[in-house]
């Protein structure tokens, strides 16, 4: 079950706040500035989607993505197999707003999306990749980490 | 990506390092943000006036879900917050809120107005109550802009 899972209105203009916010943590502070604010972020306020998916239990971030990317008007793929969690998107609801505010997406911007997920992923039996296909694109996918030895 | 609707727990926890980065770290981001909002709000507040500034924050009420009354008068414009979303979030959130969260609003309102040409009273009420109450006018020299915590 959603920890969070907002209703009524959108107010889509935050994805210009986020734009500039990376822009602004990532100038200063560089990437392991704005690793640190996605790790809070990811671990903490999203503490159930950690803690499930530290548990082997990706339910709560597939739940997560639906709902929100669903919320936005996303236009997305997701296919869950025993193996991994793929989420395409052809539209990212963000980038359009930017673009919509005449807003150019900072080189920071993706990372609200590689970083996320590397630390929804950290210390947990999956590992993610994050593949930037284009502007406005791209293909998530939370597997199962080679890393984990079976016994 | 962040979902618009929990930008404010991302936000959150940009203060949170913010200030542990020390020295004016928070208070210079909240000065950046402010350059930034006068893409949204500048020209309508200095070419429309209160009536522009009632516009605006009728329709951040609207998006934002607010429980909020924004009245004009002649000589003011008068916003009660009776429950704040973003500071709602802020708490209704398992990281806990940045014990100084309210503190970003008056941030970027208050050099804003000013630059538009106006005052700002605001009384945030207290940073744990998802309240606050702001009263802006045209600047006078002799009644600068301040913030107030009345609650506390």
């Amino acid at each position: 079950m959603l920890r969070y899972r907002e209703t009524g209105e959108l107010h889509k203009d935050f994805h210009g706040s986020m734009n500039a916010a990376v822009e602004y943590v990532g100038r200063r502070y560089g990437r392991d500035g704005l690793r640190a604010v996605f790790k809070a972020t990811a671990q903490r306020v999203y503490r159930s989607i950690y803690e499930g998916l530290k548990a082997g239990d990706w339910s709560g971030l597939v739940e997560h993505w639906r709902y929100f990317m669903d919320r936005e008007g996303a236009d997305y793929a997701l296919s869950v197999t025993d193996e991994a969690v793929v989420m395409t998107v052809k539209a990212c609801p963000a980038v359009a707003r930017l673009r919509k505010l005449g807003l150019t997406p900072s080189e920071f911007f993706y990372d609200q999306t590689v970083l996320l997920n590397e630390a929804w992923c950290e210390g947990t039996p999956f590992e993610a990749v994050t593949e930037i296909t284009g502007d406005g694109n791209c293909v998530q996918t939370i597997r199962r980490s080679s890393k984990v030895l079976k016994c | 990506m962040i979902p618009s609707d929990q930008f404010v727990r991302f936000y959150n926890e940009v203060f949170k390092f913010l200030d542990a980065q020390g020295g004016d770290a928070l208070e210079e981001y909240y000065r950046v943000v402010s350059g930034q909002q006068e893409m949204h709000c500048l020209s309508l507040f200095k070419t429309r006036g209160l009536a522009g500034m009632k516009a605006y924050w009728g329709r951040i009420a609207v998006e934002e879900n607010c429980d909020m009354t924004c009245t004009l008068y002649d000589d003011r414009l008068e916003i009660n917050m009776n429950r704040c979303p973003s500071l709602g979030k802020a708490m209704d959130n398992d990281a806990g809120a940045f014990p100084r969260y309210c503190d970003h609003c008056p941030g970027w309102v208050i050099p804003l107005l000013e630059k538009a040409g106006y005052r700002c009273e605001y009384d945030m009420i207290g940073r744990s109550v998802p309240q606050c109450r702001m009263t802006i006018s045209p600047a006078d020299p002799d009644r600068p802009s301040r913030v107030l915590l009345s609650g506390q």
